[in-house]
C-alpha cells in the first residue's frame, strides 16, 4: 500500500511527531495515541499505517501496543469506562460497582455492548484514591462513584472519539467482537 | 589492545570487546541466554553476571566493554549469589518439565540451574499456564511456559535474517513470544531458532519426542543439500537421522547457521524413493548376483572393444574417497578416460578464481552473476547479510531477472535472456556505455575487493571472468560458484573431470553409438544435464546403463541394473564445498537394505570382472593449501562475447532457468510440507493477461509438440514476457526446452489434465 492510501490526516500527524522527536521509535507512542483518541481503537489499518509512515515494521508496532492496555486493538465503544481495582477503591466498594455495572449493561469487563455504545473495562490503579471508587469515562476521571451511584457513569456527557461518533450513528447494532480471531 | 585481567589471568583484547568475549577468548565460560556474538549485545536476561573490581554492583559481563586495567572475577559467592537469583526469577513459572521437554539433557537452564541454582522454590504461587506446542511455523513448536524471554530467536529473524515474523507481545509476567498479526513464520532460516533457543521454548516439530540425548549418535557432518556445505551436526537414532543441527565453527568465524530446506531434509536417506535394493534388467536381484553379473558384462565389453567403449559419469554427492574411488576403477579396471562429472549448467569456472567465504566476509562488493543466492544457495545470503552489518558492501545484480531483494538491496541490471555475458562483455569492454552501466563498470572496477556469486549458466562467462581479474589488476578477485552438484569440486580433487565439455563429449559418443556401456553413479543425465534432448538420445542409443546411487533415474526401464550405494550420514568421509574446503563427515546412521559404499562396490566390481583393485591410500587433503583443494595459479585471458539471440514472434514467451534449492533437495517426507506447489514464476502484469489467479495457478507450457502443465507463481522480479522455470523440475523440465526458440503459455485446463492422468 502507499503512503497516499492513508488518511491525509493521518499522514500530516505522522510528519508532525516525526519532526518533534528524530528517532523514530520515539514517534510511535505520540502518533498511535492520537489515532486512538480519533477512533476509539486501533484498527489493524492504523497498526500498517504507523508502521508504514514512521518507518518500522509491524513487528515493532505490535509490540508496542500489546505492551500497552490503553492501546485497544478490538473494537472498543464510544463511551470507554475503566472502573479502578486499586485497594482503596475495592474497599470503597469497586467490585459492587463493576457488578451493578455488569448487570445493567449484560456484559462483562472487558466487554462491548452489542450496539458499540459502552465499553466496560477494569483499570490497574487510577492513582486517585481520594476520588474511591474512581473510573474514567473516555478517560476523564469521575468519583467517588457510589456503587448505586452507576448511571450517571452511563449519563455523564462526555466528548466520543469523532470516529467513533459517526459509527454510532450509523449503525447501532455493530455486535460485540469478542476476541479477534488468531490462527 | 586492551589490556585486563579476569580470574587472576591476563589478557589483551580489541578495543570494544565484551567481557563475556574475553573471558570466552581464556577458556572461561561466563553463562548467557540472550548474548550471542551473531546478534550483539542485549543484557535482557541478566544470568552472565561478574564482578568488576570498583564497580558497585555485579555487571552484565555481556554488554560492559572492557576498559584498560579492569579486573573480572566470574565466579565467587557475590556472584554465585547474583547468578541463583536471576535464576530463581527465571524459573518462577517454568513448568520444571524437563522430563518431557525435548531439550532435557540439551539446555542451558538446566545446566545453568545445576551450576548455580538453588535446588529449591520458594515461590508457592501457582504458575501461569500458557501456550504449548504452539506451531509457529510449519517445523517449529513453541512452548510458551519455558522461554526465558532472551529475544535470540526475534533479534535472529528480525535483524540478521531481515524477516520480521517473531515478535514480543504483551508485558510483564503475561509477556510472551508470538508471531507478527498471527501468521505463521515462513521465512527459510527460521529453522535456526530452534538451535538459538536457550532452553526447551522453541522445538523441532519432526524431531518433538523422537529421541533423548543419551539415546542417539549425534556426529560432526556436513549438509548434503547445496554446495555451500555448511558444518552441522547429524543426529542419528537406532541408524536413522532423525535430526539436523548448525554446528559453529569458531575459527572460520561460522556461527553454524543453516537453511530450512538443509535442516529438514534429512530423511532423504529414508525415503520410500531410495534405491534400496539391486536390480537386474528390471528385476529384483540380490546385489552379489546383481554385482557379479554387471562385472561379468563389463569384462566382456572391455575384452571385446577396449576400456574406451565405456564412460562413466558421477553426479558428485558422494564423498571424495568415494570419487577417487570410483576414478580409480575406472581408469585401472575398466581402462576408460572417459569419466566426468555431470554438472547441471554449462559454465565452467576457471579454478584460479575460486574465492572463500573469508573473501565473502571481507568484501567490498559483491556481483550477483545470474545466481539469485536466497533461493539457490541460502546461507551465502545470509553470509552476505552478515559482511553487510560490518561494513559497507556494495551489491549488485546482473542476470536475466531480478537478483536483489528487500533483506540484500542493491542494484539490479537485467539483461535479455541468455545475453547476461554478452552484458558483461559490453561492461567490461567499456565503449558507449550510459549513465547506469558505466557505473556498474566503475564500481566492478574499483571496488577494492570484489567477490562474484555466479550461478555458471552462461559458458561465455568464464573467460569474461578471468578478464575482470586481469582489469582489476592487484585488486583481489574471487569467484564463488553456486551451482550444483554438491560436491563437484571434491571430484575434481578426486582427478574427475568436471568441464561441461567432458560430460558432453560422454552424451555424444553415446548418442552416436560410439558407446557400449556408460556407467552412472548418482548421475541423472536426463534431468541434470542442460542439454536435455542429447541426453534422452545418449540414453536410448547407448547399450547398457548401468545405475549405482540413492536415487534412480526415469525412466527406469533404460536401466540395465540399479545398485544402491550408502548415502550421506552412512559413510565417513570429506565433501568439498562450493570454496573448495575439504570438510569431513561422520556417519551417524545405518546404511538401509543392500546399499554398500562406493568403495566396497566398486572392488566387488573389478572382482566379478577378473581384475581385482588394489586401493592404494588417498589423502584428500593437500598440505600446501590447507583444507582447501590446490589451485592452478592465475592466468591472464582475453575476454569474449555471446553471440546475440533472434527475436521472438508475438505472443512467445522467453524461458529463464536457474537454481531452486527448495526444488532441487533430495526427496523428503518431512519437506513435503512446505514443498513450493507454484514452482514457475511469471511478472503479475503477464499474470493478469492470462488470468491467472493470485498468488498463482496452473500454466501449460508449450514448445512445438511439447507441453507440460506446473504451477507458477506471480513474481515481481521476472521480467514481463518471461517465464522462469526452476531447474531439475520433474513437471517442466527446463533442459527439454530450447531457450533460444519462444514458448507458448496458456492457463492449463484442469479437465483435459485430470482425464490425460494415468
Amino acid at each position: 500500500m502507499s503512503n497516499q492510501q492513508w488518511p491525509a490526516e493521518w499522514r500530516a500527524w505522522a510528519e508532525e511527531v516525526q519532526a518533534t522527536f528524530p528517532n523514530a521509535t520515539s514517534s510511535l507512542m505520540p502518533f498511535l495515541h492520537r489515532v486512538r483518541s480519533q477512533q476509539g481503537w486501533l484498527t489493524p489499518e492504523a497498526l500498517d499505517a504507523a508502521a508504514e509512515l514512521l518507518g518500522m515494521t509491524r513487528q515493532h508496532v505490535d509490540s508496542v501496543v500489546s505492551f500497552y492496555t490503553l492501546f485497544r486493538t478490538e473494537p472498543t465503544g464510544a463511551r470507554t469506562i475503566h472502573v479502578c481495582r486499586g485497594l482503596s477503591c475495592m474497599m470503597a466498594g469497586a467490585d459492587t460497582l463493576m457488578e451493578n455495572l455488569e448487570h445493567h449493561l449484560g456484559i462483562a469487563e472487558g466487554q462491548t455492548t452489542s450496539d458499540g455504545a459502552v465499553t466496560l473495562l477494569e483499570a490497574e490503579c487510577l492513582a486517585a484514591c481520594d476520588l474511591a471508587p474512581a473510573c474514567q469515562v473516555n478517560l476523564v476521571y469521575r468519583g467517588p462513584v457510589a456503587p448505586d451511584a452507576f448511571r450517571e457513569l452511563l449519563e455523564m456527557p462526555v466528548e466520543e472519539p469523532p470516529a467513533l461518533a459517526r459509527r454510532a450513528e450509523q449503525s447501532g447494532a455493530q455486535g460485540a467482537k469478542g476476541v479477534a480471531d488468531r490462527e | 589492545m586492551i589490556q585486563l585481567s579476569i580470574d587472576g589471568r591476563e589478557i589483551s583484547v580489541p578495543e570494544g570487546t565484551m567481557v563475556v568475549d574475553a573471558a570466552a577468548k581464556l577458556g572461561i565460560e561466563i553463562p548467557v541466554y540472550c548474548y550471542h556474538q551473531a546478534l550483539g549485545p542485549l543484557g535482557a536476561c541478566r544470568i552472565c553476571l561478574v564482578e568488576i573490581e570498583k564497580m558497585p554492583k555485579l555487571q552484565t559481563a555481556c554488554t560492559t566493554a572492557v576498559r584498560e586495567g579492569m579486573v573480572v572475577h566470574t565466579g565467587g559467592p557475590a556472584v554465585e549469589k547474583g547468578r541463583q537469583g536471576i535464576l530463581e526469577f527465571l524459573l518462577i513459572n517454568h513448568p520444571l518439565d524437563c522430563p518431557v521437554c525435548d531439550k532435557g539433557g540439551e539446555c542451558f537452564l538446566q545446566d545453568y540451574s545445576f551450576w548455580y541454582g538453588s535446588g529449591k522454590n520458594r515461590f508457592e504461587e501457582s504458575k501461569i499456564q500458557r501456550q504449548k506446542d504452539y506451531p509457529v511455523s510449519d517445523y517449529i513448536l513453541l512452548d510458551q511456559e519455558r522461554c526465558v524471554l532472551c529475544q535470540r530467536c526475534i533479534r535472529f529473524l528480525g535483524e540478521y535474517v531481515g524477516e520480521e515474523q517473531l515478535m514480543l507481545e504483551g508485558r510483564g509476567v503475561h509477556t510472551v513470544v508470538s508471531t507478527v498479526e498471527g501468521q505463521p513464520a515462513h521465512s527459510p532460516y527460521a529453522g535456526n531458532v530452534i538451535d538459538l533457543c536457550p532452553v526447551g521454548a522453541l522445538l523441532s516439530e519432526p524431531y518433538h519426542f523422537k529421541a533423548r540425548p543419551w539415546n542417539i549418535e549425534r556426529e560432526e557432518t556436513v549438509c548434503s543439500v547445496c554446495p555451500v556445505g555448511c558444518a552441522s551436526l547429524v543426529t542419528g537414532r537406532d541408524g536413522h537421522p532423525v535430526r539436523l543441527e548448525g554446528r559453529p565453527q569458531p575459527d572460520l568465524d561460522d556461527y553454524g547457521f543453516l537453511c530450512d530446506h538443509g535442516r529438514f531434509t534429512y530423511d532423504f536417506v529414508n525415503h520410500p524413493a531410495r534405491l534400496e535394493q539391486a536390480f537386474l534388467d528390471g528385476k529384483p536381484a540380490s546385489a552379489s548376483a546383481a554385482v557379479a553379473a554387471v562385472g561379468e558384462r563389463l569384462a566382456r565389453v572391455v575384452e571385446k572393444s577396449g576400456g574406451g567403449a565405456v564412460a562413466v559419469l558421477t553426479g558428485a554427492v558422494h564423498t571424495v574417497e568415494e570419487e577417487w574411488a570410483l576414478a580409480q576403477f575406472a581408469r585401472e579396471s575398466i581402462g576408460t578416460s572417459r569419466l566426468a562429472v555431470l554438472k547441471p549448467v554449462a559454465g565452467d569456472l576457471p579454478l584460479p578464481l575460486l574465492g572463500t567465504y573469508a573473501d565473502l566476509a571481507a568484501a567490498t562488493g559483491v556481483l550477483l552473476l545470474g545466481a539469485d543466492p536466497y533461493e539457490a544457495v541460502p546461507v551465502m545470503h545470509l553470509k552476505l547479510r552478515a559482511a553487510r552489518r560490518a561494513h559497507p558492501v556494495a551489491v549488485w545484480g546482473l542476470g536475466d531477472r531480478v537478483l536483489t531483494r528487500s533483506t540484500l538491496p542493491g542494484e539490479d541490471f537485467v539483461a535479455e535472456p541468455g545475453q547476461v555475458a554478452a552484458r558483461l562483455g559490453v561492461v567490461l569492454g567499456g565503449e558507449a556505455l550510459d549513465g547506469r552501466w558505466a557505473e556498474l563498470r566503475r564500481g566492478l572496477l574499483e571496488t577494492e575487493r570484489l567477490v562474484v556469486l555466479w550461478d555458471g549458466a552462461d559458458p561465455a562467462a568464464a573467460a569474461l571472468l578471468a578478464a575482470l581479474a586481469g582489469q582489476r589488476g592487484e585488486r583481489p578477485t574471487a569467484v564463488l560458484p553456486t551451482h550444483g552438484p554438491r560436491n563437484w569440486l571434491g571430484a575434481v580433487r578426486a582427478g574427475i573431470s568436471a568441464e561441461h565439455a567432458a560430460a558432453a563429449r560422454i552424451l555424444e559418443d553415446a548418442a552416436e553409438g560410439r558407446l557400449e556401456a556408460l556407467i552412472l553413479l548418482a548421475a541423472d543425465p536426463l534431468r541434470d544435464f542442460p542439454d536435455g534432448d542429447l541426453a534422452a538420445r545418449a540414453l536410448e542409443r547407448v547399450p547398457a546403463v548401468y545405475f549405482a546411487g540413492w536415487f534412480a533415474p526415469e525412466p527406469r526401464h533404460a536401466l540395465s541394473a540399479m545398485l544402491p550405494t550408502a548415502a550421506w550420514a552412512e559413510v565417513t568421509g570429506t565433501y568439498a564445498n562450493m570454496e573448495g574446503r575439504l570438510q569431513v563427515a561422520h556417519g551417524a546412521a545405518a546404511a538401509p537394505g543392500q546399499a554398500r559404499p562406493v568403495r566396497s562396490l566398486v572392488t566387488a566390481l573389478a572382482r566379478a570382472m577378473g581384475h581385482p583393485l588394489r586401493l592404494p591410500d588417498f589423502d584428500p587433503f593437500q598440505d600446501q593449501d590447507g583444507d582447501r583443494i590446490a589451485r592452478p595459479a592465475k592466468q591472464p585471458a582475453e575476454s569474449a562475447g555471446a553471440p546475440a539471440r533472434p527475436a521472438l514472434p508475438p505472443g512467445e514467451w522467453r524461458v529463464l532457468t536457474g537454481d531452486m534449492v527448495a526444488v532441487s533437495h533430495p526427496p523428503s517426507e518431512i519437506a513435503e510440507r512446505t514443498r513450493e506447489p507454484l514452482p514457475l514464476r511469471l511478472h503479475p502484469h503477464d499474470a493478469d493477461e492470462l488470468g491467472l489467479g493470485a498468488p498463482g495457478g496452473l500454466i501449460e507450457v508449450a514448445q512445438g509438440e511439447r507441453r507440460f502443465v506446473a504451477g507458477a507463481r506471480r513474481d515481481a522480479r521476472i521480467p514481463a514476457g518471461r517465464v522462469f522455470i526452476p531447474r531439475g523440475l520433474a513437471d517442466v523440465p527446463a533442459n527439454r526446452l530450447d531457450h533460444g526458440a519462444g514458448v507458448k503459455i496458456a492457463l492449463a485446463d484442469p479437465v483435459r489434465e485430470e482425464v490425460a492422468a494415468p
